[in-house]
């Protein structure tokens, strides 16, 4: 037992990451009834940005950029924190615009489209930042271990499973304690009848895929420091979040949180024993909780359905 | 006088065949008149991965081989014919290797493929290049099984292999670490031939495996490995880890601060792989076939010659990729010249034994082509991180050099079966 607990605990701050993926992917199923397999690129531009804030970017070797690294390194990643998911946010939206087209139709089309994006935006990530694996540098604060009962831990992986416990009752707190959260619900249940209350529905949709692809791209910033950086990030990470969206129910937020959980577990004790199996493992994760439950673990019957 | 009557669907058809058999016939069909048309370049299908977990690696390996083209077609080509080249992503994966290879033989008409880093690929790509009698130089990958169980009689190998890096670092370092090794390996062909030299290697001087963690390719998050490495607390932890699986795992080695105890030793540290990390990721000792400070002669004006001809490469000193790249050419090319004909047998009876001098090779050691496997063997390095830095990009620390037959693969000679001449399709390139 004393030997697993490290796997344990590493399973866990791995799920909290998962969960922070896989909540702007839920929310976005949920209101939207769009799987937006470009969901993961959207992951990989808030990533690319905030590499690009922290590093200088295009202003490396230039006066400005060498004022810019002289920032300090903290105050520059705190920057990344805002402007990576800002970014990612408006890439989201302009998804949205082009989704419309789609609307009404077969779920098959948004499918469709969703995954040319992932693509185009995988190339355009080629051509901007090239084809090597990057990665993020941190301030000293966050960056280094710790020793807890002789066992180490990563001083940055509970930094950021602190920042997604964060996050994740952020976006609880909003949807169910403002009336914006109530209407995002609303509309992910009876769009008519949102829109029979007056509400902009186009609005509200453009809003909510940026909101979670904001969430896409902040679960960038947060996770690449861990997972690296590389073009094809994107759809590398949206097979776990779709894993875990559909193990959760499909449109469930704490579904998708206990899946996460579940799938991070899961990969973290199996990369210790038998890390052959570790990406495996969430694939039987799903057949085992489907074979019980089609719905997934706390799933609805859900608009995809209809 | 007769007449010959063709319709336009038969004249279509004949075109059309015609030309399937003039794109699939390839180079390997001896046609005379073709071959020895003088000016007729020679053709060489660079195989380098440009994407994929090797893909920073393959630029490299490729920069090599350009400039070395473009040194031969400044001395006036070879044999009076301009050398060409043709490169195609292989994309870091077996099955592209395979269509790569097939297309560069049947229908870009190469007459030579030079490139590899990834071992499955290299062995997806000598498979069709025997099928051919096309030569292939394996100019980067490292699984002793390259110049072992999957040699061939077109193949040659230009890097150290993981047997030759285990054999100049296992031992020294279980004198000074201890006998408690844990591995850490990639799992596939190079990571498992590695970890297997170093085993076999354990065995003899007395060291033990307490554990072994197969890494699976593409994996990015590390720490299950690395608790379980600080869990069992082993002397040292041996490595074979490849491409940007290592950049990841030396990052999560610092963050969680192993990177001093236990004592890591890496098979094998390609440059691209560390070019631009922090200097404490390079912990550990690893070996490598060359460094661009080693003094030696001719290496400051190598470097120079890179500069120039790369003037905007973001890695501003060439690494060991970048010199197998070159070097390969450059033996593939001299092989030429030594035999006055690109006629493949010819040219692989004069690669096969030969002799390049250390001056040659900016090593210190003389080095030999293997007649039995086709592997370079050559001088190894040791080194490590370098902590007193004359300039940026002065990151090792170069600890030792081996002869070439004190590391040499014994155990690949007795793997390898190299297919006969009579066996080898024949053709002028």
């Amino acid at each position: 037992m004393i030997d697993l607990l490290p796997h344990i605990i590493n399973g866990l701050t791995l799920g909290l990451l998962f969960a922070l993926i896989a909540l702007g992917f839920t929310l976005i199923v949920g209101v939207m009834e769009v799987i937006n397999l470009a969901h993961g690129s959207l992951f990989a531009i808030g990533a690319y940005f905030a590499l690009t804030v922290i590093g200088g970017g295009w202003f490396a070797g230039t006066p400005f950029g060498a004022w810019w690294l002289s920032l300090p390194l903290g105050l520059r990643y705190v920057l990344a924190l805002a402007i990576g998911p800002a970014l990612a946010g408006l890439a989201g939206m302009l998804l949205e615009l082009c989704l419309r087209a789609t609307y009404g139709k077969p779920p098959l089309y948004g499918l469709l489209l969703t995954f040319g994006a992932a693509l185009v935006i995988e190339e355009l990530i080629r051509l901007v930042w090239g084809t090597g694996e990057q990665n993020l540098a941190l301030p000293q604060a966050i960056n280094g271990a710790f020793l807890l009962n002789d066992m180490i831990f990563s001083t940055y992986r509970f930094f950021a499973a602190g920042f997604s416990i964060a996050a994740i009752l952020a976006v609880w707190l909003f949807l169910e304690r403002t009336s914006a959260g109530a209407v995002i619900k609303a509309g992910a249940h009876d769009s008519e009848m949102v829109r029979a209350l007056g509400y902009d529905l186009a609005r509200l949709r453009l809003l909510v895929f940026g909101f979670g692809a904001a969430l896409a791209g902040l679960a960038g910033v947060v996770m690449v420091p861990i997972w690296g950086l590389r073009p094809h990030v994107g759809v590398d990470i949206v097979i776990p979040a779709f894993l875990i969206i559909v193990i959760g129910g499909v449109g469930s937020f704490w579904g998708a949180v206990i899946a996460a959980l579940l799938v991070g577990l899961a990969m973290g004790i199996t990369g210790a024993y038998a890390a052959a199996w570790a990406t495996m493992s969430m694939y039987l994760l799903l057949i085992a909780v489907l074979g019980f439950r089609s719905r997934g673990l706390l799933g609805r019957k859900s608009a995809l359905e209809n | 006088m007769s007449k010959i009557q063709v319709s336009r669907r038969g004249l279509l058809g004949a075109a059309g065949a015609a030309s399937t058999v003039s794109l699939f016939a390839g180079p390997w069909k001896h046609n005379r008149v073709w071959a020895q048309g003088a000016a007729k370049p020679i053709r060489i299908g660079i195989t380098a991965d440009a994407s994929g977990m090797y893909a920073n690696s393959g630029a490299s390996d490729k920069r090599g081989m350009m400039m070395a083209i473009a040194e031969a077609n400044e001395r006036g080509g070879v044999l009076g014919r301009k050398v060409e080249f043709v490169h195609i992503d292989t994309e870091t994966t077996a099955a592209t290797g395979s269509r790569v290879a097939e297309r560069m033989i049947s229908r870009e008409q190469c007459g030579f493929l030079v490139g590899a880093v990834h071992s499955g690929v290299a062995n997806a790509i000598s498979q069709v290049a025997q099928k051919y009698g096309v030569i292939y130089i394996n100019t980067n990958s490292s699984s002793p099984t390259e110049a072992g169980q999957n040699c061939h009689r077109v193949k040659f190998v230009f890097d150290g292999n993981g047997t030759n890096f285990a054999k100049a670092a296992v031992k020294s370092a279980i004198e000074r670490f201890g006998p408690d090794w844990m591995l850490l390996t990639n799992d596939y062909v190079w990571g498992h031939d590695t970890a297997a030299a170093t085993k076999a290697l354990l065995k003899e001087y007395g060291g033990k495996v307490m554990d072994e963690v197969l890494i699976p390719q593409g994996t990015r998050d590390f720490t299950s490995a690395l608790l379980k490495v600080q869990q069992r607390k082993p002397g040292v932890v041996s490595a074979a880890i490849g491409g940007d699986d290592q950049k990841a795992m030396r990052q999560q080695v610092v963050q969680l601060k192993m990177g001093d105890k236990p004592a890591w030793i890496n098979s094998q540290q390609d440059w691209d792989d560390v070019y631009g990390l922090p200097i404490e990721n390079l912990f550990g000792v690893f070996g490598t076939t060359w460094y661009y400070r080693l003094d030696l002669p001719g290496v400051a004006d190598f470097v120079k010659r890179y500069q120039t001809m790369y003037p905007e490469t973001a890695m501003r000193s060439p690494g060991n990729l970048f010199y197998n790249g070159y070097m390969s050419i450059r033996e593939l090319l001299g092989a030429i010249e030594r035999a006055g004909t690109t006629n493949n047998i010819a040219v692989i009876k004069a690669l096969e034994g030969h002799k390049i001098s250390a001056r040659d090779r900016m090593q210190h050691f003389d080095a030999t082509i293997d007649a039995q496997t086709h592997q370079v063997q050559q001088t190894i390095y040791l080194a490590t991180a370098n902590k007193a830095p004359k300039e940026k990009d002065d990151i090792f620390d170069v600890l030792s050099q081996a002869k070439a037959e004190d590391v040499r693969d014994t155990d690949s000679a007795k793997l390898c079966k190299l297919e006969s001449y009579e066996q080898t399709p024949t053709f002028d390139a």
